[in-house]
């Protein structure tokens, strides 16, 4: 320390000297430059500052030190330039100055003549470039660095007056100079090899305190030193107007060379505060997250700071702070990784989560590994200045920086995906890290990839084992395939989804739409179909998917292969499950039950049905069994060639009493169902079979409707009617009674015609068609789905040409009023005919001509038992009461067809109108003959 | 509950067609002559009760009788291959069995006469089922068995099964040659009577219009009864099949009969079939699909009652309703398509009075016969053109009513007793009013008709608004 500090002293006596001396000279040759007090001060703290700077810097010449060899080539270069005089006069002096050895003389004599040979070199380069020194890449850094204006200034004057050769404008400048040199060539050669530099810089230093260490151990002290330099300005007496400009030179080259390295150093000790090797181990402490001396983290700038009021330099600060971001980087990730690890049973993590906190973690263990290579390095101490080209490990802020440069990139990236993973989890992690990978950056891209690898396998793990196994081993919520507790009807419409925040981008939509059904399929089959089959299925799939079912077969960027694995899988599964539906569970059989018991295919089970439950239902609703209908339903199957059918089938349908308002008859409740079970009841679900219900209904309402009018031509059949036109009855009551019933029949026809022809239409158009189509789709359905989108499409095709879509609301109104329209009609029709039979009852027995020769065992029950009461009341009177009841029963008649006519024309008008639908079928069937057109037209 | 159907055999014509019919069903339900369901005879979806039970043993038995008065036909049923098929309380056949002797009287006499041991089979076969739909009679009107009989259990079933259905195949004389029995017209008429009033449905089958088509379609110079029998079973067998193989529709005979007989009197069904063979005579084989099949039905070669050819009034016969029972593998759609082109050629023409349209019926086809054709049709319609038929009856019997010929045969019977010939009168009366009927249905005033004309002279009335028909000349 005290010697730092006499030299110190020593430098500044020597500045001093120098401005004060150097002004009158000055004055002279640049009058323009007056110097007032102030400026001198300023210009002597400057010119100290800077004297210290260069001082404390390692610079050092890049040749080698060889006092002779430097001698010539000075000597030889006066001489070129036509000096020989000079030239002569040089090397006298140099011999004599040789010559001068022991106590008192210059020891680093090489040094002195290096000097003096690079000013005159630079002098000349001056003159030649003149002030383009400045962009001069040689002293572009010095002057970044703060060489003050004052200097250059000068230089550039004094260059217009340097005539001699040795014309040294002052000790700093030439200590500069060689210094430079040494550190600019550090810098260059930096940039080619960091690490040799560096190891050089340590051996530099090295030798600096080797130097100050024999400074201090010897006789020449720094007292005798300063005493040195002056001696030796008097004694070589170099130049005449070299006006108290002090040449320090000592008594050989290692000296000076030291004592510059001794400055130096001082120089750097004093301007810092802190060594770089305190600097380097805190930033290393930093970047282990661990605040070291001086390097702290600060919370409310967030990051690692060297506080103010440590005096370093604002580059190595600058330094230091870009370090320490990585410090910043690791606190991030490993902040990030902590909290996870503690919440490793928690939710929110989960095994993709941990999967990159272990990535994480394994690169970071990677960083430990470097830092702790640095922090031994760091041990080593930082030499001033290169003095051996392999001289040691030690490590500089600069040397940490190109250390960190790699470490910096990927915890950076670390940092960012942190940042971006932090609220994520799951596949949505996945996907997030995915977004970051597609980077052009080879080194990148490989560090993505890796950690990618790593994220993703416990996704793919997934994947596989729900394609393969169809288990969903995700308890943390991060597959993409979302799984909820299910009936097992409901299992393959609502057990699985996709979560389409966990949809890794990777993975295309239709990639997991395949990989949900797979997965779906095998639960479907596991679950509702009670199969074992499946697995041999998924094991055939995974073996020729060439992936063994072992963990960990697929991995990130195996997208080909992972497509290839779930096709397969997929491929067999479905076919698998398609079996089981088809064959074990005999889908189309329940298919085809359905349309023949509850769409009413099977016509003579209808029928007998119908024939049986007509009295029961025509009951309110309220009294009915359900249970003696059950009965019934059972009777008509026995009775029908439903008996014939599959007794699973048979079991499955019954009768279902829907919920009843006070008024309904059990026409309006009645219905069949049909219970699907599971797995069918996959697709029959009870939203479907709710459809299916409608259906029945209005097939139901149709054929009572068509029955009624079938038992309405009972009573009015040719056998039992067309006899009685030709009895003896009163000519008026007869025609009337001809004319009655004609028009009752004729409305019969209409309405007969209409139901008929609609049940056509119904049959042709809508059921078969619609069944032919459904048969074709599921030979071609490959997947569950298909058959679901082939089963909705059936149903929904049945629904809307049966008039009973949403759309189709009015028409289906109008056609229900007709409907009833009908039913009144039939009971007005039995009470024409039950009144034209009694009538004739009443009126035939006298008239009949051979009633008695032809049939004497004729029943005559209603005859005798009522022995003819209107005929009691004599001609006259039956006459009129027939034709009073033939003519009410008339009015009522043409009141229903004209009801009728105007209901059907509105029904038929709409049809057309019917955008949605194609019921030109229907148009085109009931209006076959352009009955109706033309009577609207008549209109 | 099988909505079963009894059929009743009556005379010569009646058993021989009837045996045809049988010999069809059972092949196509895969019976064995004995009864015995064949081995290969699984595929369900066909339902036999409601032409067989089944007895103790399993073995299907028809719900047939057999009644004549002769032995002769019934006595060749019982000796040949199918003796084991029928029951044989089934059969009757006259002590005497003397037959009626080409009598229609003689017949209904003996009916009468035989009333109990008729009823009795009658009355048993209908106890043995659930639920009768009906009786089918297969007859011909021009014998004394067959119609003098057949007439009498008309009458007798209209009364006992009134809510029964009564259907008949009445095999109608060949109106071309001369007939070896020359009482012919008195028969016909006197049964035709029978036909009108007490038969919900007559499936007319005109001897000559079979005989025709056995002659033009089915290249057979000189056509035994036996073929043109079996074109009779092959009607009859189709008309049946909505019954037998039950679908979405037409699955009871009401329901199938009720369509086609809008107006109660006019209930005189023609049939035609097409492509037509005759003991699997291997004849062209034609290109059959539905349109073809239905239109071919619509041509008046095919079908099986002559009358409404060649006449002037043809043209405005008109259909008061089709029903095309269409067997074999049919695409749903096609039928359709078809309809659409007969409306748009106008093949068809339909009464005015009403709406009408084309009835088709799919149905499946046996699986056990096989066939030539993909597709075949049967067509059951009712047409006005038939009222030539019964107009040509008329005129035969007036021809020989004039003379008074023949009808001392008659008089020899109860109803003719006294020489009470009301009896003749009367059934002219109802056979007149019957052509009326049909005459009228050709305009669209039906509903009108016999408003304005009490006397009956609307015939004309239906003539001049047929031929001026304002709409079709628009």
């Amino acid at each position: 320390m005290e010697d730092d500090q006499r030299v110190i002293d020593l430098v500044k006596e020597l500045v001093h000297r120098l401005l004060n001396t150097q002004s009158p000279t000055d004055s002279l040759s640049n009058r323009k430059n007056t110097n007032t007090a102030t400026s001198t001060t300023t210009q002597y703290q400057q010119a100290l500052k800077y004297a210290i700077r260069i001082l404390s810097s390692r610079m050092t010449p890049s040749i080698s030190a060889d006092e002779a060899a430097m001698a010539e080539s000075i000597k030889r270069q006066l001489a070129t330039k036509g000096k020989s005089s000079d030239a002569l006069t040089f090397a006298d002096l140099y011999s004599k100055f040789a010559l001068k050895t022991g106590s008192g003389s210059v020891n680093n004599k090489w040094a002195v003549l290096y000097l003096l040979k690079v000013i005159s070199e630079d002098r000349r380069n001056h003159k030649t470039r003149s002030d383009s020194r400045v962009l001069n890449g040689y002293f572009g850094p010095a002057l970044s660095g703060g060489l003050p204006a004052l200097f250059e200034n000068k230089l550039i004057e004094n260059s217009r007056d340097f005539n001699s050769t040795f014309r040294v404008l002052s000790r700093k400048e030439r200590i500069e100079k060689s210094l430079n040199d040494g550190l600019l060539n550090d810098n260059l050669s930096g940039s080619t090899d960091n690490v040799q530099k560096l190891r050089g810089m340590s051996d530099n230093l090295q030798k600096l305190r080797g130097v100050s260490d024999k400074y201090r151990g010897s006789n020449d002290n720094v007292g005798g030193f300063s005493d040195n330099l002056r001696g030796l300005r008097n004694r070589e007496n170099l130049e005449q107007g070299w006006n108290g400009g002090v040449l320090m030179v000592s008594k050989d080259s290692e000296n000076i060379r030291n004592i510059a390295y001794r400055e130096f150093a001082n120089f750097v000790k004093e301007e810092n505060e802190v060594s770089e090797e305190v600097l380097v181990r805190d930033v290393l402490y930093a970047c282990q997250g661990i605040d070291g001396k001086y390097v702290k983290f600060d919370k409310n700038v967030d990051g690692y700071v060297l506080p103010d009021l440590v005096k370093i330099p604002r580059a190595t600060r600058t330094l230091v702070r870009t370090l320490c971001e990585l410090g910043w980087l690791f606190r991030k990730v490993r902040g990030y990784i902590s909290e996870s690890m503690d919440q490793f049973s928690a939710e929110d993590v989960g095994t993709v989560g941990q999967a990159f906190c272990a990535a994480l973690q394994d690169e970071l263990s990677e960083y430990y590994k470097l830092l702790a290579v640095l922090e031994a390095q760091s041990m080593n101490p930082i030499p001033l200045i290169l003095e051996n080209a392999s001289s040691g490990n030690y490590l500089s802020l600069r040397r940490l920086s190109v250390w960190f440069a790699e470490p910096m990139v990927k915890m950076r990236l670390m940092a960012v995906l942190v940042d971006n993973c932090k609220v994520l989890k799951g596949g949505a992690m996945a996907g997030a890290i995915h977004l970051h990978a597609q980077h052009g950056d080879p080194l990148v891209h490989d560090f993505m990839k890796r950690l990618l690898r790593r994220v993703c396998s416990p996704l793919f793990e997934m994947v596989r084992s729900w394609v393969l196994e169809g288990e969903l081993e995700d308890i943390f919520g991060e597959f993409f395939v979302l799984g909820q507790p299910v009936k097992a009807e409901s299992l393959w419409r609502e057990g699985y989804g996709l979560h389409a925040a966990m949809l890794p981008s990777f993975i295309s939509q239709s990639l997991a739409q395949r990989i949900l059904r797979t997965g779906k399929s095998i639960n479907f089959l596991r679950v509702c179909c009670e199969d074992r089959g499946w697995a041999d299925a998924a094991t055939e799939a995974a073996a020729a998917a060439g992936t063994t079912t072992r963990r960990g077969g697929l991995g990130y960027g195996e997208t080909d292969a992972l497509e290839t694995l779930v096709s397969k899988a997929a491929k067999r599964i479905d076919k698998h499950l398609m079996d089981v539906m088809y064959n074990q569970y005999k889908f189309k059989e329940h298919c085809l039950a359905i349309k023949r018991y509850l769409l009413l295919g099977q016509g003579d089970f209808v029928q007998y049905l119908m024939d049986i439950v007509g009295s029961e239902l025509s009951e309110p609703a309220n009294t009915i069994s359900s249970f003696k209908l059950a009965g019934l339903l059972e009777s008509a199957i026995r009775s029908s060639n439903a008996q014939y059918d599959d007794p699973d089938i048979l079991d499955r349908l019954r009768v279902k009493m829907l919920p009843h308002n006070t008024g309904d008859r059990g026409w309006d409740v009645f219905s069949l169902e049909y219970d699907a079970r599971v797995p069918l009841n996959t697709i029959f679900t009870e939203s479907v079979m709710a459809r299916y219900l409608r259906i029945f209904n209005f097939l139901w309402k149709l054929r009572r409707v068509e029955h009624a009018l079938i038992g309405a031509w009972k009573t009015m059949k040719p056998n039992c009617i067309t006899s009685r036109f030709f009895t003896k009855l009163p000519q008026a009551v007869k025609l009337q009674l001809i004319l009655t019933s004609r028009r009752c029949q004729v409305l019969w026809d209409e309405m007969n015609h209409f139901v008929t022809n609609l049940q056509c239409y119904i049959m042709f158009e809508v059921l078969e068609v619609s069944w032919s189509n459904f048969l074709n789709e599921t030979e071609a359905a490959k997947d569950l789905d298909d058959l679901l989108a082939a089963h909705e499409k059936y149903l929904h095709s049945i629904v809307e040409k049966s008039l009973l879509g949403e759309r189709s609301q009015t028409l289906y109104k109008s056609l229900f009023l007709l409907f009833d329209l009908i039913l009144r009609f039939r009971s007005h029709a039995d009470r024409l005919y039950e009144g034209i039979i009694e009538l004739q009852a009443r009126t035939v027995v006298p008239s009949l001509p051979s009633g008695d020769k032809i049939k004497p065992r004729r029943p005559s029950n209603d005859k005798s038992s009522e022995p003819g009461s209107w005929l009691g009341e004599g001609r006259k009177a039956l006459t009129q009461r027939a034709g009073e009841f033939l003519r009410s029963m008339g009015q009522d008649i043409d009141a229903i067809s004209k009801e009728y006519s105007s209901l059907f024309q509105g029904f038929i008008s709409q049809l057309p109108v019917q955008q949605h639908i194609d019921l030109k079928f229907l148009v085109f069937r009931l209006d076959f003959t352009e009955f109706y057109r033309q009577s609207r037209e008549s209109c | 509950m099988p909505r079963e159907i009894i059929t009743l055999q009556v005379g010569q014509c009646g058993n021989q067609i009837g045996m045809e019919f049988w010999k069809q069903l059972c092949l196509e339900h895969g019976i064995s002559k004995e009864g015995i369901l064949e081995d290969f005879a699984t595929q369900g979806g066909d339902r036999k009760d409601v032409f067989f039970y089944q007895a103790d043993d399993q073995h299907y038995v028809p719900r047939a009788l057999l009644m004549d008065l002769e032995p002769r036909v019934i006595n060749g049923i019982q000796n040949s291959e199918y003796r084991n098929l029928y029951n044989h309380e089934n059969v009757f056949i006259a002590d005497h069995g003397g037959g009626a002797g080409n009598n229609w009287a003689s017949g209904y006499h003996q009916g009468k006469q035989y009333e109990e041991d008729l009823m009795d089979m009658i009355d048993r076969e209908a106890d043995g089922s659930d639920s009768l739909e009906g009786f089918v009679l297969c007859h011909s009107i021009a014998g004394g068995t067959g119609s003098g009989m057949g007439s009498y259990l008309l009458e007798t079933l209209n009364d006992r099964y009134s809510k029964k259905l009564v259907q008949t195949y009445s095999v109608f004389p060949n109106q071309n040659e001369i007939s070896d029995v020359v009482v012919q017209p008195y028969n016909s008429l006197l049964t035709l009577k029978r036909l009108t009033l007490n038969a919900d449905c007559v499936v007319v089958l005109d001897n000559t219009s079979l005989n025709r088509i056995a002659v033009e379609r089915l290249h057979i110079t000189n056509p035994s009864f036996a073929q043109t029998n079996s074109l009779v079973s092959t009607v009859m067998s189709a008309s049946t099949t909505t019954l037998r193989y039950p679908g979405y529709m037409n699955n009871d005979l009401v329901g199938l009969l009720a369509s086609l007989i809008p107006t109660p009197r006019c209930h005189f069904l023609m049939t035609g079939y097409t492509p037509l063979t005759v003991e699997r005579q291997a004849s062209v084989i034609r290109k059959t699909t539905v349109l073809d099949v239905m239109r071919r039905l619509l041509q008046t070669k095919n079908i099986m009652v002559s009358s409404c050819a060649r006449t002037k009034e043809a043209s405005q016969a008109k259909y008061i309703s089709i029903l095309n029972i269409i067997q074999g593998d049919v695409d749903p759609t096609q039928v359709h398509e078809s309809l659409q082109r007969i409306r748009e050629r106008k093949l068809v023409n339909f009464i005015e009075w009403g709406p009408a349209s084309i009835q088709v019926a799919l149905s499946r086809k046996s699986p056990y016969v096989q066939t030539a054709h993909r597709v075949s049709g049967l067509m059951l319609a009712s047409h006005t053109g038939i009222r030539h038929l019964f107009s040509k009856c008329l005129s035969q019997y007036e021809k020989l009513r004039k003379r008074q010929a023949f009808l001392d045969n008659y008089r020899n019977y109860p109803m003719f007793a006294d020489n009470d010939l009301s009896e003749f009168d009367e059934s002219r009366d109802i056979i007149e009013s019957l052509v009326d009927e049909y005459k009228a249905c050709e305009s669209p005033d039906y509903i009108k008709w016999g408003l304005e004309d009490p006397d009956h002279i609307l015939t004309g009335e239906g003539n001049t608004t047929g031929t001026v028909d304002p709409k079709l000349s628009l």
